[in-house]
């Protein structure tokens, strides 16, 4: 019995860690011009739990950040974060580990707790080299209401591993 | 060199200095208010949740006499778009005969206790580091002085917009704005309209990525038109409105959580009502810290 009950715990992890996460994420934040700000939103950033590294630029505009190998972070987060201190974000360049669906003939990525579309303008080799199943991608990312946070996203594809 | 041509400037510079170091000593932090302008209205970006102290160390310069004051402001972001701040004066040398002015968008040169609401109704992020924005401000005043410039002083009430470009390298804002003093046994300070523009630069040199120091200079100018003060109930009529300009440079130095500014402003146009004091010079060292 103590041991079904152990498989059936080892099991919800697993699926847990099979519905995939983001490991990657380089935001590109409009309207960060100071230190400070610079400061602040660094500073809010590792607030988050599952952010590993975080490292702000002014002059490239963007928030460069390592997510810990086990997360539940959403990039919707991140992004409200941005929109909290004032700031606009726009395109985001992800790393992430999902589960490729396909349904009406649209690929989508999911993980634990987001689900991202994948863009028309992804290149064709790409798109022929999906299969359904769990994968790790990278590709720039766009919230489709571009900065209103509607949490659905696009993903243009630039590699699948 | 400054010391022989400006003796009393450089005087009351050490004096500004001096005040805050022991200021730093005493409280063990520091702060300034905000990551704009000295002088002139400015818009606001403090984060949601987002706590800005400041101490500032401001002077006032007429023909006869010169003040000291030392100045905190708290500010807190409601949201991103919406501001609180209170600021407070500690007045070492006041003015017998004080100009009528504002002196300083959030912190005023006067000695008036006031609260203000920042709102950045206007918002546009269009590139990295680039926005355009504009924050409409309202603010109440107690004052800590019964009289100024001989004139019974109330409190008063005070709103003001200003909107500005922001990027790496170019900076301005322009503004305006209104200050009402309310009527105080008979008597009445006189109202204050004034505007401001600022243009500000970022050197190439300054140009290194954040954690790095990051330094700005600005060009500010006011103008400021106070009203005719009421004395035991009568409206003075002897002249019309004031006319002051006054423009200076500051200079802003970011690093961290940290921002220094100072700058000095000083009269171009006096076109005062008789028996108005004349200004000299305003000196202001400002220091933040955004928690």
């Amino acid at each position: 019995m103590r041991n079904i009950f152990r498989i059936m715990i080892i099991g919800l992890f697993g699926i847990g860690t099979a519905s995939g996460q983001i490991t990657k994420v380089d935001q590109e934040v409009y309207g960060m011009d100071c230190a400070p700000c610079a400061y602040g939103l660094e500073r809010g950033l590792k607030k988050m739990d599952g952010l590993q590294e975080v490292r702000v630029s002014l002059n490239d505009g963007k928030a460069y950040m390592g997510l810990a190998a086990e997360n539940g972070l959403k990039l919707r987060s991140i992004q409200e974060e941005v929109k909290k201190n004032g700031f606009s974000a726009k395109k985001a360049e992800v790393t992430l580990m999902g589960n490729a669906k396909k349904e009406d003939g649209q690929w989508y990525f999911e993980t634990a707790n987001e689900r991202f579309s994948v863009s028309q303008d992804t290149p064709t080799a790409l798109l022929q080299k999906l299969t359904v199943g769990t994968a790790t991608i990278s590709g720039t990312v766009q919230d489709e209401e571009d900065d209103n946070l509607s949490g659905h996203w696009s993903i243009v594809l630039t590699k699948i591993e | 060199m400054i010391c022989k041509i400006f003796p009393k400037i450089s005087l009351n510079i050490s004096y500004l200095l001096l005040i805050l170091l022991l200021l730093l000593a005493v409280t063990g932090t520091a702060m300034a208010q905000g990551h704009g302008p000295l002088y002139g209205l400015q818009t606001p970006t403090l984060a949601k949740g987002g706590v800005d102290l400041n101490v500032a160390s401001m002077s006032l310069s007429t023909e006869d006499e010169t003040s000291y004051m030392l100045r905190y402001l708290f500010s807190y972001g409601i949201t991103e778009d919406l501001q609180i701040n209170l600021t407070t004066p500690t007045m070492i040398e006041r003015l017998r005969d004080a100009p009528r002015t504002r002196g300083n968008s959030n912190m005023p040169a006067n000695g008036d206790i006031e609260a203000s609401l920042w709102y950045r109704f206007f918002s546009n992020a269009f590139g990295v580091g680039k926005r355009f924005e504009s924050t409409a401000i309202v603010g109440v005043s107690a004052p800590t002085d019964d009289v100024r410039g001989q004139v019974n002083v109330g409190n008063s009430v005070h709103a003001a917009i200003s909107t500005g470009y922001a990027s790496r390298t170019w900076y301005g804002w322009i503004g305006g704005g209104y200050q009402y003093y309310f009527e105080k046994d008979g008597e009445q300070l006189g109202d204050l309209p004034y505007a401001s523009a600022v243009v500000g630069y970022r050197p190439n040199i300054f140009m290194g990525d954040y954690p790095k120091p990051d330094w700005r200079i600005f060009i500010e100018s006011l103008a400021e038109f106070p009203g005719n003060n009421k004395f035991n109930g009568q409206l003075d009529l002897s002249d019309s409105r004031s006319t002051k300009v006054l423009v200076g440079p500051s200079f802003l130095g970011l690093y961290g959580a940290w921002g220094i500014s100072f700058g000095a402003m000083f009269p171009v146009v006096q076109d005062l009502t008789p028996g108005a004091a004349k200004e000299r010079y305003r000196l202001a060292i400002n220091l933040s810290y955004w928690l």
